[in-house]
């Protein structure tokens, strides 16, 4: 029986680095993976919906082109060769972390993991017979997968994000069931590729994570710019499926399209891992419940990324797995808390950290938010992406940035600033008196620091507060 | 002319009282009897009327400020008329959480609009610059910044003065440069005058270890546990307290309760406690009596006061004549104090006079526990939780309920064989189930 000091179960965001991390520091690790390496961030989530998107957004680029002085003509979708392209750069991915782990020496197991007991897992291959290890440590990286719905029906034109990815053509017409971030996303996506979009969301609100006014800039480029149908506060209802297509009814309209996408959440692959055999429950949604540094009950078993109930993000897990395994290799306090940046790939972008501002007031904070919009800023209005606005929400008393969002073009990657900012307690006089780089986008964040201070150069004075 | 409303004297240890909320505003017309407002005693909270009638000119004592008791809270009369001059309220020690009371207005202002005075920082303000002249206005500029104290900050400017140099040297020597101080953290240490030097963390620090340093400061004890604090420590620095403890076997006592409720009766197991107490009081008088080491106070009358929880502390109202009470009738006032003191709202001399007290755990799952002596009396019967117990009874193992209780004693007064006649006394009262058939 092979001996492990660690052995991780799923080769995602979560398992992967944890391995690494771990092998780094001396320790012999094993790799568990029943799919892919690169789980579903690679294969079936972030990197291909955001080659995708690449080409879809160039697209709308081109369309817009007149607008720019420039004359393109017949731009038009080949969407064999965009699936190809999404194809290539995810093997080309995956290959690398198959690299990195044979280097670091990590072995790899193909096939399902499960738990015998707290040290011994054993390993079932597609076709050979299973294999028992010998571990102290175990971190499970097991992920989640789309939840469906049991009144849907199984016909192949109700799909879930990873099936709707490797569909052979896009759909000319196609209905989103869920406004939430993977609804969003790919509703963007099929309206850009030329898709006629119905987004059904249960709530009162798409992205119901964001700040209200966030939501609004994203909602009305939605349903304007791409034209997508956004009906919320009611079910998607008689769902039918047939060679046809689907149709349902939801809001009390009747809708009809080629697919149905259901991205209502995601659920824990935790069902299948022998947990019981030592002695972990998870809750009634599937999570394994986990301590700060990711621990579990059992000692030496700890469960990082989506499995464990926190943020459903790639990054999130991939600080958790580096996390444990710092823990598990060096004990010692408990690191601070990282903030975990959120990036909505809609059209607009969305780039979220901390805390928003109707989060911070149901805490109770007193808060001040300094907004600036990109129409007010050279570089935004010289590239044609007016749309959207940075916004710092702020500690009323010490200034301390409590949270940010962006939405607007590269909105994904202006977060980081503010991710830096949360994550290292910045107040706000430290970005104010932080020089941006003229002409930038990230200038905005500057003057929307100015803003809170309330000596921003680049916007009007503020209307003096009529007295009481 | 105006009339002055004092901070009332409701009860005779009362010293001063808080003002919990004005029922009245400024400007409101005022009745003989109206509710003016209510006040928190180390005791209760309770509701003051006027002897007045008018308008309620000025508010004084606005609400959350602790005055010592006669202080003038207000003044009630004819609207635009003067309102008489006063002295200070008498300095308090105001603890750095509660407002502290506003300074009394000239008589040319009216006192509503008075601005509430600062709370006054207990710990002293942070950067503590040190006291003397001789600081540059560049290096008291830089002090303002740092959340630390510099009372060690020696000057080496001329005659001592403390120049820039030798705060920024100051903060290289103290460590403070090699702390990982986050700004956030900085701005909120300085604001709440936490100095940093001596947080106590490895690592970075952040806003959660300046908030945890804020809560860990000293807040003022609520006036109940100053009262309870004063009271327990005059007791045991005072008074040589030793325990007795005796099992009670309550099974038929217990038995006759069920029965009792099957015919619609009631009686808690308290009412009986208290009841067995009050009658093996007045066959031990000198257990119902107190001392000050000199002289003892023999009381003519048995009073038990009935130890009650209240969130953030403890209340103990007094049951009157307690042995002359009927069953019934002692079980009706138990509960009906004990429900009056979780609100809030015993009367002062409610909780006076007691001459005995019974504390009762049983509702708390404890095996056994010792209490300690109210300072006035000389003993006081702990009750702990009736546990299901193997019990050797005519030579054989049986299970029965069983209650220990355990009396606390003054031993200047009672000896060692008057409280375990005492205890055994209560005991077998307790277990005399033809005592209990016969009261209801």
């Amino acid at each position: 029986m092979e001996k492990y000091d660690l052995i991780v179960i799923g080769g995602g965001p979560g398992g992967y680095p944890a391995a690494i991390r771990a092998a780094q520091m001396g320790a012999r690790v094993a790799l568990v993976e029943r799919e892919l390496l690169g789980g579903t961030c690679l294969n079936w989530g972030c990197i291909p919906t955001k080659t995708m998107l690449a080409s879809a957004g160039l697209l709308s680029e081109i369309q817009d082109a007149a607008e720019m002085g420039l004359l393109v003509k017949d731009a038009t979708v080949d969407y064999a060769a965009l699936l190809q392209r999404k194809q290539q750069v995810v093997a080309k991915l995956r290959g690398g972390i198959g690299q990195l782990l044979q280097a670091y020496k990590v072995k790899v197991y193909q096939g399902h993991a499960r738990l015998l007991d707290r040290r011994h897992v054993e390993v079932q291959g597609a076709d050979a017979a299973a294999e028992k290890l010998e571990t102290d440590y175990v971190v499970i990286a097991a992920g989640a997968q789309s939840a469906r719905p049991g009144s849907l029906p199984d016909h192949a034109r109700v799909y879930d994000s990873r099936a709707f990815l490797d569909l052979p053509a896009l759909p000319r017409s196609l209905i989103v069931m869920g406004g939430g971030i993977i609804g969003c996303e790919l509703a963007c996506l099929a309206a850009q590729l030329g898709a006629q979009v119905t987004v059904v969301e249960l709530l009162d609100d798409i992205l119901q994570l964001l700040d209200r006014d966030v939501r609004m800039e994203v909602r009305r480029h939605m349903e304007r710019r791409l034209k997508i149908k956004i009906i919320t506060g009611g079910a998607l209802e008689q769902v039918v499926a047939d060679e046809g297509g689907v149709s349902a009814v939801a809001g009390g309209e009747k809708l009809q399209a080629e697919g149905l996408l259901v991205a209502v959440g995601r659920k824990p692959c935790s069902s299948d891992l022998g947990l019981e055999r030592v002695g972990l429950t998870p809750d009634e949604r599937g999570f394994i419940e986990v301590d700060e540094n990711c621990r579990t009950r059992a000692a030496n078993i700890f469960a990082v990324g989506d499995i464990n109930g926190g943020p459903q993000l790639a990054h999130a897990a991939t600080n958790q797995g580096t996390r444990a395994v710092a823990t598990i290799m060096s004990p010692g306090p408990i690191q601070p808390r990282a903030a975990i940046p959120s990036c909505i790939f809609t059209a607009p972008e969305v780039g979220t950290v901390g805390l928003t501002e109707q989060e911070a007031a149901g805490l109770g904070l007193n808060v001040n938010v300094g907004k600036f919009v990109f129409t007010a800023l050279g570089k935004a209005l010289a590239a044609n992406v007016t749309a959207g606005f940075v916004k710092w929400v702020t500690d009323a008393g010490t200034g301390q940035i409590l949270g940010a969002q962006a939405v607007g073009a590269h909105a994904t990657e202006l977060i980081a600033e503010a991710t830096l900012a949360v994550q290292q307690e910045l107040t706000i006089s430290e970005v104010a008196g932080t020089v941006h780089a003229h002409p930038t986008l990230s200038e905005a964040w500057m003057e929307a620091a100015h803003v809170v201070a309330g000596h921003c150069v680049h916007a009007p004075p503020a209307r003096p507060r009529k007295r009481k | 002319m105006a009339q002055t409303i004092i901070m009332p004297k409701l009860g005779q240890t009362v010293e001063e009282s808080t003002i919990v909320k004005w029922h009245k505003q400024v400007g409101d017309s005022v009745a003989k009897g109206d509710i003016l407002f209510e006040i928190e005693t180390d005791k209760a909270v309770l509701e003051v009327e006027s002897f007045f009638e008018g308008t309620l000119l000025a508010i004084i004592v606005k609400e959350g400020q602790t005055v010592p008791v006669t202080t003038p809270v207000g003044f009630v009369g004819t609207p635009g008329e003067s309102l008489p001059e006063l002295p200070p309220p008498p300095a308090r020690k105001t603890p750095a959480a509660a407002p502290i009371p506003a300074a009394v207005p000239a008589p040319s202002r009216p006192a509503a609009s008075a601005p509430a005075a600062p709370p006054p920082a207990q710990v002293p303000a942070a950067p503590a610059v040190p006291a003397r002249r001789g600081v540059s206005p560049r290096a008291r500029r830089l002090l303002k910044t740092l959340p630390l104290e510099a009372s060690e900050l020696a000057g080496t400017g001329p005659g001592g003065r403390v120049v820039e140099r030798d705060v920024l040297d100051y903060m290289e020597t103290s460590g403070y440069n090699a702390l990982r101080l986050t700004p956030a953290a900085r701005v909120l240490a300085l604001r709440e005058s936490i100095n940093v030097l001596e947080l106590d963390c490895g690592q970075r620090i952040g806003v959660e270890e300046i908030k945890a340093a804020v809560a860990e400061k000293p807040q003022p004890l609520s006036p109940m546990r100053q009262v309870i604090a004063r009271r327990m420590l005059q007791s045991t620095s005072g008074i040589p307290h030793f325990f007795v403890t005796v099992s009670v076997d309550v099974t038929e006592v217990l038995a006759w309760r069920k029965d009792l409720k099957k015919s619609g009766g009631n009686c808690s197991l308290n009412a009986c406690v208290l009841k067995a107490a009050a009658l093996a009081l007045r066959e031990f008088p000198l257990v119902n009596s107190s001392t000050d080491g000199r002289s003892v106070r023999r009381r003519s009358r048995v009073n038990i006061g009935m130890a009650v929880a209240v969130p953030d502390g403890l209340v103990v109202p007094v049951i009157r004549e307690a042995d002359r009470l009927g069953l019934d009738e002692l079980n009706r006032q138990a509960a009906q104090l004990a429900v009056r003191a979780r609100d809030g709202k015993l009367a002062p001399e409610e909780m006076r006079g007691g001459t005995f007290t019974v504390s009762n755990m049983g509702m708390l799952d404890v095996e056994n526990f010792t209490a300690i002596i109210n300072p006035g009396e000389s003993a006081i019967l702990a009750v702990a939780t009736v546990q299901q117990q193997p019990v050797a009874r005519q030579g054989k193992v049986v299970v029965r309920s069983i209650m220990k209780i355990t009396l606390s004693s003054d031993h200047r007064l009672v000896d060692g064989a008057l409280a375990a006649r005492f205890v055994n006394k209560v005991r077998s009262l307790l277990e005399d189930v033809a005592l209990w058939k016969n009261m209801i």
